[in-house]
């Protein structure tokens, strides 16, 4: 696959180079093309501009003018006519001739002919002859008669300079021809070299179309064989990944499934601990619960390091008092502390910036018990610390904890492992210390999932600091501060009626034993068909049920038990299971329960849901789930509770009054009086939250000649009056 | 002013008589028109001296020939003022040099362009050896596309005559 993708890769770099290469040939070809057809037209333009006299007939002229002057001055001679007609003709013929030499001096001619040296020779004897006679022919013109043999002297010259003007006029004539020759061969050549270029850019274009068209098809394969490629690694990528859900669905199964006899272990265990027991036994009972607790540490991390290779860690974020967190997570670790003869401290500012931090608790305090948990592990005889700073910066507010010890510490090298998966400092630490080798993996992605960071500072055989740092944010104390505080075990629990819907047969005698130890009333159900039943011929005020059981599920017997009309519609029901992952809790939730609780269940935790719930079932008892909106628990968080009911009950007074009045209205047709009280009804209902009331009010004044609808209203404020004082 | 002003008059006076009657040229000759001319004055021919020609309406230019060096300014009677002096009538004129040089110079020449018979090279008259006396100059300073061979080669200098045909 992957020399598949490479030679496509190399098809199209060829192609791309070879169009570059063809390119440059293309600009090179073009570039002399221009400089020849500029060549050509400078040339043109030369000849445009070179417009001049012609030497050739100028020469010509010339000649005839020396030959007819030496003609005259022949006849002159011969005949000795010296008359003024006579000499007036010669000396005309001689002004011509003059005026043909200065022209050959001045006219502009063709560049050969005025930088020839022979023509310039030539010229040069004519000129001599010429120019030396003007005084002669000045005096003739001033009337003085011409002497005989001066003329005579000058017929040599004259005859001289014929022969001269003729040879010019030969060389000329040869000079001219070689010169159009070569002008003809220059511009045939340039027309050649043009017509060369032409065709060599046409062997170019048609080059360049055919590489075009060649690079078309193989860039054509290429796309197809990548395409090709790309539905091969799809379909790989699709096996790994059901490879992967099936990797995902084991693990969940192997949890759950040795969570669940784990649990019956340690509840066990735990009832075992109220019992009087034999001095010898107690240690033996103290090695299992450590035991069974670690073997369930060991299996939480193993499912949230899946949880988080899978992406699918979620913060739940919950307003969290920072003190009860941490002195809650100390606790809990003080015991292994002392086992390992360490002091455990913690270093927390009296007054923090922020006591009520939003965060989510669980992760948080997972983390702080992991590193306490290292620091308690690695340290003997020591003292290990918890820092807890709260700092403002730039960005917002900062917590950083920082948990130090006087253990072993670790060396660089190991530093650098430390925070990779499955992986601890050495070897030997393995061996030596146990443990999975993924808490701190699992710390730092937690970390970086609420955008923080985390490091480690150490020095070998002194200890070592881990610390992190997250942002947070301020919540109002007032808010429903999420308790994180065991209270102490309080003999004044109230005492429920509480189901347990439990199909494992340990489990039940767990939960039944561990509730019974609380003193609550048990009725226990093997499943949720066997639940429903009892529910709706029987009064709970809470109800434990398990998720995984045969004939009915706990999902479907709690739709069942909510949608009901029997007496536990609107009892607590909380989750009780070994089913970990977030799916599972968001289901739990729709399906409406109250809570989840995860398996092994502690005594300690029923204790705290069971008085937790004392409250929440009296509200419940109190206002219908549907009246107890935002608005009321805003007033009630404002006013307090008393005065919340105060006011309820004169809202439900003046209801009375109003529905009167509207009746009262309706029967007089009076729809303006009728309107205004049910407005007055709406704007009092919505006050005080009751929503579905204020609805019902304002539909009402739509349909206000409608009696029955009236009727209804007046029942469900009953209903609502009914449930208030309950 | 006055005098300006008559001197004008007087002129005005003198072409209208020449315009039915050519004078007789008191100088040396240096023009003669035969063929069809109206306004014979020695002959059936109309001859010009000098200063005759030199009266009629005329222009001076300033312009590069391919027979002179540098920038030369001619002037001289237009070719078609001289042409109606001589009350020439015909379609072409045969312009006949001293060395007997002749070229055929269609009417439209002195009607359509401004060709002058030049009497003057730079304010001085040319005599022969400066291809005098007359230089039928095209005007290549107003009209540059008359700057070719056909032109040049109807550029007669030395004029002596002109037949009209």
């Amino acid at each position: 696959m992957i020399h598949a993708a490479h030679a496509s890769g190399e098809v199209i770099r060829k192609a791309g180079k070879s169009t570059a290469v063809l390119q440059v040939f293309a600009v090179i070809l073009l570039a002399l093309l221009a400089w020849v057809y500029s060549d050509i037209s400078k040339r043109y333009a030369e000849l445009q501009d070179g417009i001049k006299e012609n030497a050739l007939w100028s020469v010509y002229q010339l000649e005839r003018e020396s030959r007819r002057f030496e003609e005259e001055l022949t006849r002159m001679i011969l005949t000795l006519d010296t008359s003024d007609a006579v000499v007036e003709k010669l000396s005309l013929r001689y002004d011509i001739l003059y005026s043909r030499m200065v022209m050959l001096d001045q006219a502009r001619f063709e560049y050969y002919f005025s930088t020839d040296t022979t023509v310039q020779t030539y010229l040069q004897t004519i000129r001599s002859v010429i120019f030396a006679n003007a005084p002669l022919f000045d005096a003739i013109a001033a009337n003085s008669n011409p002497d005989m043999q001066g003329l005579e002297l000058l017929l040599d010259d004259v005859t001289q300079m014929t022969k001269s003007s003729e040879q010019l006029l030969n060389y000329s004539n040869n000079a001219l021809s070689i010169a159009r020759a070569e002008n003809r061969t220059i511009l045939s050549e340039l027309a050649r070299a043009s017509m060369l270029l032409t065709v060599l850019i046409i062997v170019c274009v048609v080059f360049l179309i055919y590489t075009l068209r060649r690079q078309l098809k193989n860039v054509r394969e290429a796309g197809l064989s990548l395409e090709a490629m790309a539905r091969r690694i799809n379909d790989a990528y699709h096996a790994a990944e059901a490879g992967n859900r099936a990797k995902s669905q084991f693990m969940a199964t192997i949890g759950h499934e040795i969570r669940t006899p784990l649990n019956a272990i340690l509840g066990m265990v735990e009832l075992l601990k109220l019992k009087t027991l034999p001095d010898h036994v107690v240690p033996n009972i103290k090695t299992i619960q450590r035991s069974g607790e670690a073997l369930l540490d060991i299996i939480n991390e193993i499912l949230d390091f899946s949880k988080i290779e899978h992406g699918k860690l979620e913060l739940e974020y919950r307003t969290v008092n920072l003190v009860t967190l941490i002195d809650n997570t100390i606790e809990m670790m003080r015991g292994r502390a002392t086992d390992g003869g360490n002091t455990l401290l913690v270093d927390m500012p009296v007054h923090l910036p922020a006591p009520n931090i939003m965060t989510d608790p669980t992760r948080l305090r997972q983390i702080v018990l992991n590193l306490l948990g290292n620091a308690v592990k690695f340290t003997s005889n020591g003292s290990v610390t918890l820092v807890v700073k709260e700092r403002e910066t730039s960005d917002g507010l900062r917590l950083r904890i920082e948990v130090r010890d006087t253990g072993i510490g670790i060396d660089t090298d190991g530093m650098a492992r430390l925070f990779q998966p499955f992986s601890q400092v050495d070897a030997s630490i393995s061996r030596k210390y146990g443990g999975t080798g993924l808490g701190l993996t699992i710390c730092k992605q937690i970390v970086a999932a609420m955008n923080g960071e985390m490091g480690v500072d150490s020095v070998l055989g002194h200890g070592s600091t881990f610390w992190l740092e997250v942002p947070v944010e301020y919540a109002m104390a007032s808010g429903p501060a999420t308790s994180e505080a065991f209270e102490t075990l309080q003999p004044s629990l109230p005492r429920l009626d509480i189901l347990v819907v439990e199909d494992n047969l340990v489990n039940q005698q767990v939960a039944m034993q561990f509730l019974k130890h609380l003193g609550q009333n048990v009725t226990l159900a093997e499943n949720g068909a066997i639940a429903v039943e009892v529910a709706a011929s029987q009064h709970f005020d809470m109800i434990f049920m398990d998720m995984q059981m045969p004939v009915m599920d706990g999902i479907e017997a709690t739709q069942m038990i909510r949608s009901g009309t029997g007496q536990c519609a609107n009892a607590l029901i909380y989750a009780m299971t070994a089913n970990a992952s977030d799916q599972d809790r968001e289901r739990c939730l729709q399906s409406g329960m109250d809570g989840f609780q995860l398996k092994p269940i502690k005594l300690q935790q029923l204790h705290e849901l069971i008085s937790q719930s004392q409250s929440k079932i009296a509200i419940a008892d109190k206002v219908e789930s549907d009246d107890m909106s935002p608005r009321a628990q805003e007033l009630i968080a404002v006013i307090g509770k008393p005065a919340f009911d105060g006011l309820v009950l004169s809202f439900f007074d003046d209801a009375v009054l109003l529905l009167d009045d509207t009746c009262a209205a309706l029967k007089r047709a009076d729809h303006i009086g009728m309107d205004a009280c049910l407005h007055t009804l709406k704007g009092a209902a919505a006050n005080l939250g009751f929503d579905s009331i204020a609805h019902k009010s304002q539909a009402l004044r739509g349909a206000w000649n409608d009696i029955s609808e009236l009727n209804a209203l007046s029942d469900m404020i009953d209903e609502s009056r009914k449930h208030f004082v309950r | 002013m006055r005098l300006a002003l008559l001197t004008g008059f007087a002129i005005s006076l003198m072409t209208a008589q020449h315009a039915f009657c050519l004078d007789m040229p008191k100088g040396k000759v240096v023009l003669t028109i035969s063929g069809h001319v109206t306004q014979a004055n020695v002959g059936d021919t109309a001859q010009f001296d000098l200063p005759m020609l030199e009266a009629l309406a005329g222009r001076s230019g300033t312009m590069e020939t391919p027979w002179t060096e540098g920038t030369v300014k001619f002037s001289g009677p237009l070719l078609r003022s001289v042409l109606e002096a001589a009350g020439a009538k015909g379609g072409n004129l045969k312009v006949v040099a001293l060395n007997d040089y002749a070229a055929d110079v269609p009417f439209s020449d002195a009607y359509d362009l401004d060709t002058i018979l030049a009497t003057r090279m730079n304010g001085a008259p040319m005599n022969v050896r400066e291809k005098g006396p007359l230089f039928l100059i095209y005007p290549f300073d107003l009209r540059p596309e008359t700057y070719n061979e056909k032109y040049f080669s109807r550029s007669v200098w030395q004029i002596k005559s002109i037949e009209v045909r």
